[in-house]
């Protein structure tokens, strides 16, 4: 019974499936604001699926590889890293599947393993321009895991506890936005590096993952990978809201809350050419990482 | 000073290579120099400052004649001098280079070399321009005995220098291609030398748009010619045209009136406005800057309902026709003109303080690729390219032709020369353009549309000079009194502009090379461009795609990384 | 027992087939080629892309990597010097892949019919489904032709259609 629950848990609800399709709605929601706010209609409600179930019927061309097995294993891994990071947040509002002390930090790295994914994808192919472009994308995305990071921390510092669900409950108690404000602007910023979200493709047509690294995959790998990127999208937007948005702790209020930051992401996204985004990174590392460490020993102290 | 005087100036100045004078058109002087004093009389009229070099133009004078003939057309305001030289057909028609005096004169040289096989003694690149790799070698498409319609022998192998797999050569890499674009592009292949970031060299290479439309005029008539000339270039089609039908026009002796003149020049500010909106899209594009890409290109749609209003298409006006233009401007449209004009108007403006104001994109644009005014002149540059560098080169205000005299503009000119410039002075040339178009709808002179044109144009050579929204756009057309013209060359803006950027990418960041390229508005698009980047230990083809990605995300992690 | 179970299994396969279908109308990924138009065709492609037309509300995306890619949006005459990367192109998509030919000169030439650069058409280099004429076409036709190819492959098993579709230039 335990095993069949626990199956259900991982795979159905609430992770699994519910954190695909919660995904999907989500980048349909970006899609959406975003479109809207470049003045166009934007795409219809069910657009990410449509994109996802082609992308599965599609034929799956092996471009030379150096390593078969990183080809076929890298998308997997992929996804399931994103997923298994979807079991120990707050998702829907509900507790996380599963939760332990220290599970913060865990979290944290299995999304990094969607990016390391990419990156070793992207080395794995013959052709040189993916294993620059792979590399190009990790220096960038390791530049604003760091702030991410530090961002994160500071909340956990605050409830005294690296527990996902512990701080979740201490954030219901305090709006960490207020206390914290630097941290959450860090955050934001840092979420959005880390999705690589700034608009820095075509016309809102090519939301590709990472020019260069998934330029050789088609079919079932960038399938993977397209949903990894939906499931991390929706698994930051919880864990930043929870922490400074006052906690996670029923469907309606995640909802709001989770909706309330994609909208102002997805502003930021059609505005971010008026943000100096280097600047403002820079700056915000600089003075908010210093911020943050500042206030973070103040809270020790006090303590 | 007015023409006369002018064309005495060039004319003393060309006194001692004089091998025989001629005066084509009133404006026009034609100096027969020998290809040993070519050098020479160019020297004289570099350092009087006379002029600058328009084009070089190629004849083939048929087997009869034996010989081909090289023009070098030097424009001073509204005056031409051409310096003809004659030589024969073999061994080899043999002239020295003059790009050592005037840098630009490379590209021209390198078409006269490939298309008509003048053997340009000293040419630093004679590598192949416009024709394809696989075209077989010693064939001239230009020349008299070269039939459109033979067939020409397809070489299979190594016709593109992008192989399958990754070859070495020395230390480099070259890696096939990857990802197109979706946005405007005519393929083409830039080669840049970097070491580090920094660009060490440039190689180009073009052609991948070319069709032969120059010889294929040769067998079409008059009339026909004006459709294919149409479509030499879809965002410029009527300015095309419309230095087409003034060639023609001026040849047969044809007065056009007034009405269609200004219908014209509407057109054609019409065509500039819609034409500088797309490039402010792109270049916004390239700046990672996609919502100003929207909004400008949804503006864009009022200037192609209006187009489309009058002319009744949105791409290909079609307004001309040979003596005059096809259609009217009746009050209806006047209103629909004015409405649209009043809304872009203040579109414009707003765009106009985005691109002044906004810290992003100043970032990407202030002090980048500049070029003083003194490199713009020697570099040969033309239009809003050159004017943001202050060079005052406007042929609307130069050497005005239509309406221009009757409803004239005035030339914008920046002097920071750098990328902003170049985005203020599109922005603010489209203002202008607003302003005298309400000027022309209001005051549209009486009269009718169309003169006749007789259906063979006599015998004559002519030029003309027009303004195209990237700069100066220059005809040379020859009839020998039949049905079809006996040679036409067209020398677009953009072959001049290339220059800046080839020149100013070196010692810039591989990352602000997008933005250049863009700066520089080359009209067939610059948004797709296969680069080859060559490090001392790899060199890899990126796309254009990877290559503006690359330059926002450097300027993204430009503070952030050496924090970090 | 063995035909219910044969049953399910074709239902199944049916449904599989129609949840593929479904998904490849309605998420279709393009990609643009210039193989030496005189841009007007791709300009007015771009502007399908800008808010007045915006073709992302069909599904329709504008891919930079062939790869990504159901159909191949071409345009131009096909000057000799493109004509290898319209082939590579073209090999580099994924199956099922299908092609647009944009405009006159992709057809036949257009204007350029008889230069001794151009081949005269896309279809002297690849197999074309759908044939928009226009000089340019409209944006509107663009989409139409696009959606007139889903409509003829919905009813089919997704092979392209026998003869390609020529799309009639109602958008007077």
């Amino acid at each position: 019974m335990n095993i069949i629950s626990s199956l259900f848990t991982l795979l159905i609800f609430p992770a699994g499936l519910t954190i695909l399709l919660v995904g999907l709605f989500y980048e349909w929601m970006d899609r959406k604001l975003v479109a809207r706010f470049q003045n166009r209609v934007g795409p219809r409600w069910f657009q990410p699926l449509a994109d996802a179930v082609k992308l599965f019927s599609k034929e799956q061309i092996e471009p030379p590889v150096m390593t078969a097995l990183l080809f076929f294993g890298l998308p997997i891994t992929a996804i399931a890293g994103a997923l298994a990071a979807g079991l120990y947040v707050p998702m829907l509002g509900l507790a996380p599947s599963y939760s332990f002390p220290g599970d913060l930090v865990v979290t944290l790295y299995l999304l990094s393993l969607m990016t390391l994914s990419i990156g070793l994808a992207g080395w794995n192919m013959t052709s040189r321009f993916s294993l620059v472009g792979a590399t190009r994308t990790l220096t960038q995305l390791c530049a604003y895991e760091a702030p991410f990071l530090l961002a994160l921390l500071g909340p956990a510092l605050a409830a005294g506890s690296w527990q996902i669900s512990e701080v979740n409950a201490y954030a219901s108690q305090h709006w960490m936005i207020l206390t914290q404000p630097v941290g959450f602007v860090v955050a934001l910023i840092g979420l959005m590096g880390k999705l690589e979200l700034p608009p820095f493709d075509a016309p809102e047509a090519e939301t590709e993952i990472v020019a260069g690294a998934l330029t050789e995959y088609s079919g079932r790998g960038l399938a993977f990978f397209n949903l990894g990127k939906s499931v991390e999208l929706i698994i930051g937007l919880t864990l930043v809201s929870s922490f400074y948005l006052g906690g996670l702790t029923s469907l309606p209020l995640f909802l709001i809350k989770t909706i309330a930051l994609l909208g102002l992401m997805a502003l930021l996204q059609s505005l971010l050419a008026r943000l100096r985004i280097d600047q403002t990174v820079g700056l915000w590392w600089r003075y908010g990482a210093l911020l943050g460490l500042v206030q973070i020993g103040f809270m020790i102290a006090w303590r | 000073m007015n023409d006369e005087q002018t064309l005495q100036q060039a004319e003393k100045l060309l006194a001692p290579f004089n091998k025989e004078t001629l005066h084509p058109e009133t404006h026009r002087l034609d100096v027969v120099v020998t290809s040993e004093d070519l050098h020479a009389a160019v020297t004289a009229l570099h350092d009087a400052k006379w002029g600058y070099l328009c084009a070089i133009t190629g004849l083939d004078n048929g087997p009869e004649a034996n010989n081909l003939e090289a023009l070098y057309h030097f424009a001073q305001d509204s005056v031409v001098t051409t310096l003809r030289v004659r030589a024969p057909r073999s061994p080899a028609a043999s002239v020295p280079t003059i790009a050592d005096i005037i840098p630009p004169a490379v590209f021209f040289e390198r078409e006269l070399h490939e298309m008509l096989g003048f053997d340009v003694k000293g040419l630093s690149d004679s590598s192949r321009l416009f024709l394809p790799d696989d075209f077989p070698p010693e064939v001239y498409p230009m020349r008299a005995d070269f039939k459109q319609d033979q067939p020409v022998p397809v070489i299979e192998v190594g016709s593109e220098t992008f192989p399958n797999e990754p070859t070495k050569i020395g230390n480099t890499f070259i890696v096939p291609i990857g990802p197109q674009h979706p946005a405007l592009k005519e393929p083409g292949h830039f080669e840049f030398t970097v070491d580090g970031e920094v660009v060490t060299g440039v190689r180009m290479r073009l052609g991948y748009a070319h069709r032969g439309i120059e010889k294929a005029a040769e067998s079409r008539n008059w009339i026909q010619n004006l459709y294919l000339f149409e479509r030499v270039c879809g965002i410029c089609s009527h300015i095309h045209a419309t230095a087409y039908c003034m060639g023609v026009e001026n040849l047969a002796h044809v007065e056009v009136p007034a009405r269609a003149q200004a219908i014209r020049e509407l057109v054609s500010g019409l065509e500039r406005i819609h034409s500088h909106l797309l490039w402010l899209g792109v270049a916004a594009h390239e700046a990672g800057f996609d919502t100003l890409f929207m909004y400008s290109w949804r503006d864009r749609e009022t200037v192609m309902n209006i187009l489309e209003n009058l002319t009744g298409n949105r791409v290909h006006y079609s307004a001309n026709v040979l003596g005059g233009v096809k259609f009217d401007v009746d009050l209806e449209h006047a209103r629909t003109i004015k409405e649209g004009l009043d809304y872009l108007e203040g579109r414009v403006r707003h765009y106009l303080e985005v691109v002044t104001t906004d810290a992003m994109l100043l970032q990407r644009t202030r002090g980048i690729g500049t070029i003083t005014r003194a490199e713009a002149e020697r570099y040969g540059l033309l239009g809003p390219t050159a004017r943001a560098s202050g060079v005052i080169r406007d042929i609307r205000v130069e050497a005005p032709y239509g309406a221009y005299h009757r409803f004239p503009i005035s030339a914008i000119v920046e002097t920071a020369g750098d990328l902003e410039a170049r985005l203020v002075v599109r922005l603010k040339e489209m203002l202008v353009s607003c302003f005298t178009l309400r000027t022309i709808v209001d005051n549209l002179p009486a009269g009718e549309l169309t003169a006749r044109m007789p259906r063979k144009v006599p015998a004559g050579e002519t030029i003309s000079r027009v303004e195209a929204p990237r700069g100066e756009l220059f005809y040379f057309i020859k009839s020998n009194g039949t049905e079809n013209p006996a040679r036409v060359h067209i020398r677009t803006p953009s072959l001049c502009n290339w220059t800046s950027v080839l020149e100013k990418a070196v010692g810039h960041q591989l990352a602000d090379i997008p933005m250049m390229i863009a700066g520089m508005d080359p009209c067939f698009s610059c948004n797709d461009r296969l680069v080859t980047v060559v490090r001392p230990n790899e060199s890899r083809t990126w796309t254009w795609r990877e290559l503006r990605e690359y330059g926002i995300e450097h300027y993204r992690d430009l503070k952030n990384i050496s924090e970090a | 027992m063995e035909k219910i179970i044969v049953k399910t299994d074709q239902m199944w396969k049916q449904v599989l087939n129609q949840v593929q279908d479904w998904s490849r109308l309605n998420s279709l990924w393009a990609i643009h080629f210039n193989s030496g138009s005189c841009n007007g065709c791709d300009i007015e492609i771009l502007a399908t892309l800008t808010p007045r037309y915006d073709v992302e509300r069909f599904g329709i995306k504008l891919k930079g990597s062939p790869r990504h890619a159901d159909i191949l949006i071409a345009t131009g005459p096909v000057t000799r010097q493109a004509r290898e990367r319209l082939l590579r192109v073209y090999e580099q998509m994924p199956a099922p892949k299908f092609v647009v030919a944009v405009g006159t000169c992709s057809i036949s030439g257009g204007a350029f019919l008889g230069c001794y650069n151009t081949l005269g058409g896309i279809d002297q280099v690849i197999p074309v489904d759908v044939f928009i004429p226009g000089c340019p076409p409209r944006p509107e036709a663009i989409v139409d032709g696009i959606i007139q190819l889903l409509t003829a492959l919905k009813t089919g098993t997704f092979t392209a259609p026998q003869k390609p579709i020529v799309v009639q230039e109602n958008w007077l």
